[in-house]
């Protein structure tokens, strides 16, 4: 047992990697339909914007004292709103165009964030929440209504295979490669120290603001990716969206074992799979015909029940107790 | 060329002047040990030093050039500055080797080559610990001497011109130490300049070439080695001035023992120890900061986390602080503002509170006119200065407010009062006037137990001091072998011995 738990506090990931595996096993048994191949593009393709969101909102999340950010949702919804109202069909729409912009945008307003966690001091959930308010109204000024993207643009490939390859599996297999690099770089020790004792890394010289304020910007470049991965599937924009993502998204992240508020412990694997565990659930539930009244019920205890679950098993060995 | 030359540097935190000058140097190649009492300001030395506070004023050269101050952690290894601090500095979750060479890259680069880096925390690890620890294994698994230790080589990986320890070696384990002080004898012998502060007088006898003396914020003597005697060290801290207003302790008579603890544990390995306390005394409880005195107060009223027995007066074994107040224990904490009172109620109900259901009238009904009553007797035997029992708690002074706070108690009838360090923050009038209380409460028949970080208190006030040390009771000095001298010693696990004779000298 003691040795089960060294293991899942050294892959903070595996306990949700098990139960999102069970869960799609249920799934399979469950619905025949969700067995057939030809559905696969199409059930990925969905659950890819939601995955996005998740490993977008793993980062601040992981840079510690409380961080977190609520308007990955809204700043995911906000790049779709641009990218379909505003670049695609016209002279920024081309992909070599579009991507670079759809990134900065979301990379820019997760820096904002992190300034103001880390030079102003606000605490994260105030901060963010903020953020929150002032993108959704942009969103609505951005468009009133629902607006839909031009047909037969570069996105809706990413909805459909790619060649040899699932579309939807390429974003969410982009962000995993840079996350993956992040990982090789000494950035990625200065993040999980500040996350694991903010004090300890800033006596031994880490540049704790600069290593926060980046950690927020790369969750909003993330944010970004998320944006084209929506655009993908709807290929249209939808102002009022973005609430609904923000809390579930973080619900995701605590599920894959990365706890919410501490820090310097998990990473995105986990947030993969805690999206996964998610979407799966929400599945089953939609199918076994429980009564649509106590879907949000039974949904929201399998969430708190999933939460404990994971974080308790990835607790870490109990301190030695202090002389 | 000195390491180090300080001249009057001065840092306040608001109105509390935590160093008031202060002046010093360090040549290469040698221990310069800062000692003194707690809040003479040696901390806060230590962290100008390490960029992690600004001086307002003073002069500082580092390795022969005028820097101003160090503006950050940052800064100060730059300049060649590496510090240990007291509180052991690690991140839990990551590998001994993260641990060891956090921050010493850049974002995108290693400024030293991976298998080197490997080497040398390595080669450091084996020279400090006996059983040095897999580099892989994460912080959290190791004890907290270990831990220490990681943050140690975490520093002297960096191989500072100016190594800094700042009570570094109280969560080390005796076997850590030593070799940790072979360690420093190397460095030093090599050129490295150490700034050595402990509490332990045994250690800065062992390492220190020189000794800066600081009291209230000011450097009062640099002395060699060898020099002086421990006995003359302790009178350099502690100076000679009396700084609490003499109080007429004119009682002798001690009732029966109302409080005893037996077999008293305040931490895993700590000594057990016995306690009792009797009706009408009072009793100090001191010690350098974080020796366990508070934990030991915590005890006494059934909190915290303790082995052992407190038998409250009738046989009964305290269980809980809720319990212990039913059998008139009570407590008045140390954080006023976060502990023990209430900001935006009134004076009158701050004080009514817990004891509201004396003012009911019927079953349910408080008239607060009853609280009032009740209220008025304490106003005049505390002196307690307000312009109306309806205004809000947070017009009050300090001092006023914590004279509420005990008159809120001795509403409850207490047969024991159990204080943590009352008169911290509070004026020097309203200090007098809670003093002259206590007197009056104890000859009253009231045990009153007082933890207090103002070695005056204790020799003033105090029929007995217990002295904590190591989480558990290091000694017990009674009223007649109070001074001053005797009770620092004490803290520090020195004996002044009421002869002439020195002992070894320092």
């Amino acid at each position: 047992m003691s040795e089960l738990r060294r293991l899942a506090h050294q892959y903070t990931f595996a306990p949700a990697a098990v139960l999102a595996a069970a869960l799609l096993i249920a799934n399979v048994v469950a619905l025949p339909r969700f067995g057939n191949p030809d559905t696969w593009i199409g059930t990925l393709a969905i659950f890819a914007p939601f995955a996005l969101v998740a490993l977008a909102s793993t980062p601040p999340v992981l840079s510690g004292t409380g961080g977190l950010d609520l308007s990955i949702g809204p700043l995911t919804v906000l790049v779709n709103l641009v990218l379909v109202v505003h670049l695609l069909g016209g002279s920024l729409g081309s992909p070599e165009v579009a991507i670079p912009i759809c990134l900065a945008l979301g990379a820019a307003v997760g820096a904002l964030n992190g300034f103001s966690v880390a030079v102003l001091r606000y605490p994260p959930v105030i901060a963010t929440l903020c953020t929150f308010l002032v993108i959704l109204g942009v969103s609505l000024k951005l468009t009133s209504q629902p607006a839909t993207a031009p047909i037969g643009n570069w996105t809706t490939q990413l909805a459909h295979k790619v060649g040899p390859l699932p579309g939807p599996a390429i974003p969410i297999a982009a962000v995993l490669l840079v996350w993956l690099g992040v990982q090789r770089l000494p950035y990625y020790g200065h993040l999980m120290a500040i996350g694991g004792d903010d004090a300890t890394a800033f006596s031994s010289g880490v540049d704790v603001t600069a290593v926060r304020i980046t950690a927020y910007s790369l969750g909003g470049a993330f944010a970004g990716v998320a944006g084209i991965a929506l655009t993908a599937v709807f290929q249209s924009a939808d102002p009022n969206i973005g609430a609904s993502y923000a809390l579930i998204a973080l619900a995701a992240v605590a599920l894959g074992g990365t706890p919410v508020g501490l820090g310097g412990r998990g990473g995105l694997l986990g947030s993969l799979c805690g999206a996964m565990i998610l979407y799966l659930a929400q599945n089953l539930l939609g199918e076994v015909h429980v009564a649509s009244t106590w879907n949000q019920v039974v949904y929201g205890l399998l969430l708190l029940g999933g939460v404990v679950l994971s974080t308790t098993v990835s607790r870490p060995p109990r301190r030695a107790a202090a002389g | 060329m000195r390491l180090v030359r300080a001249e009057g540097l001065a840092k306040a935190f608001g109105a509390t002047r935590a160093v008031r000058s202060f002046t010093f140097d360090l040549d290469p190649g040698e221990v310069h040990a800062i000692i003194g009492e707690n809040g003479s300001g040696k901390s806060t030395v230590v962290k100008m030093l390490a960029g992690i506070v600004q001086p307002d004023a003073g002069e500082l050269e580092l390795r022969g050039r005028p820097v101003g101050s160090v503006a950050s952690p940052r800064a100060a290894l730059a300049h060649g500055i590496g510090t240990v601090f007291q509180e052991v500095l690690v991140v839990p979750p990551r590998s001994v080797y993260e641990n060891v060479w956090l921050g010493v890259d850049g974002f995108f680069r290693e400024s030293v080559p991976a298998n080197e880096k490997r080497a040398r925390a390595q080669a450091l690890l084996t020279e400090l610990l006996e059983r040095p620890p897999d580099l892989g294994r994460p912080v959290s698994a190791l004890s907290l001497s270990d831990r220490q230790a990681c943050a140690i080589v975490r520093t002297l990986a960096r191989e500072p011109a100016i190594l800094i320890l700042d009570e570094a070696t109280s969560a080390l384990d005796i076997a850590t130490r030593e070799r940790l002080f072979g360690v420093l004898r190397r460095l030093v012998s090599a050129g490295t300049g150490v700034i050595f502060i402990s509490h332990r007088m045994d250690e800065v006898g062992e390492i220190g070439d020189r000794i800066t003396v600081m009291r209230s914020g000011e450097n009062v003597a640099t002395v060699s080695r060898g020099e002086v005697s421990p006995r003359e060290l302790v009178r350099l801290m502690t100076g000679v001035e009396k700084l609490t207003p003499a109080v007429d302790v004119g009682r002798s008579a001690v009732g029966a023992v109302v409080l005893r603890a037996d077999g008293l544990q305040l931490a895993p390995r700590a000594r057990p120890f016995d306690v009792e306390v009797r009706a009408g005394e009072l009793v100090g409880v001191a010690g350098l900061e974080g020796h366990g005195q508070e934990a030991f107060l915590h005890a006494l009223r059934g909190a915290g986390s303790f082995a052992g027995e407190v038998v409250a007066s009738p046989g009964v074994v305290l269980g809980s602080p809720r319990q212990a107040r039913r059998l008139g224990i009570v407590y008045v904490p140390r954080e006023r503002r976060a502990d023990a009172t209430f900001e935006p109620l009134s004076i009158r109900e701050n004080f009514a509170l817990p004891t509201l259901w004396r003012d009911a009238v019927g079953r349910l009904a408080v008239t607060p006119r009853r609280s009032q009553r009740r209220f008025h007797p304490f106003v005049a035997k505390l002196g307690i200065r307000l312009r109306s029992v309806r205004d809000h708690m947070d017009t009050l002074s300090g001092g006023n407010q914590q004279k509420v706070v005990i008159a809120r108690w001795l509403a409850a009838d207490p047969k024991v009062l159990l204080l943590n360090d009352p008169t911290r923050g509070v004026d020097i009038g309203a200090k007098r006037d809670i003093y002259r209380l206590l007197v009056g409460l104890a000859g009253e028949g009231i045990a009153v137990v007082m933890l207090s970080s103002e070695v005056d208190e204790h020799v003033e006030l105090m029929d007995r001091v217990l002295v904590f040390r190591e989480a558990a009771l290091a000694a017990e000095l009674r009223r007649e072998a109070l001074d001053r001298q005797a009770l620092v010693s004490a803290f520090f696990g020195e004996r002044v011995d009421a002869d002439e004779q020195d002992r070894a000298r320092v």
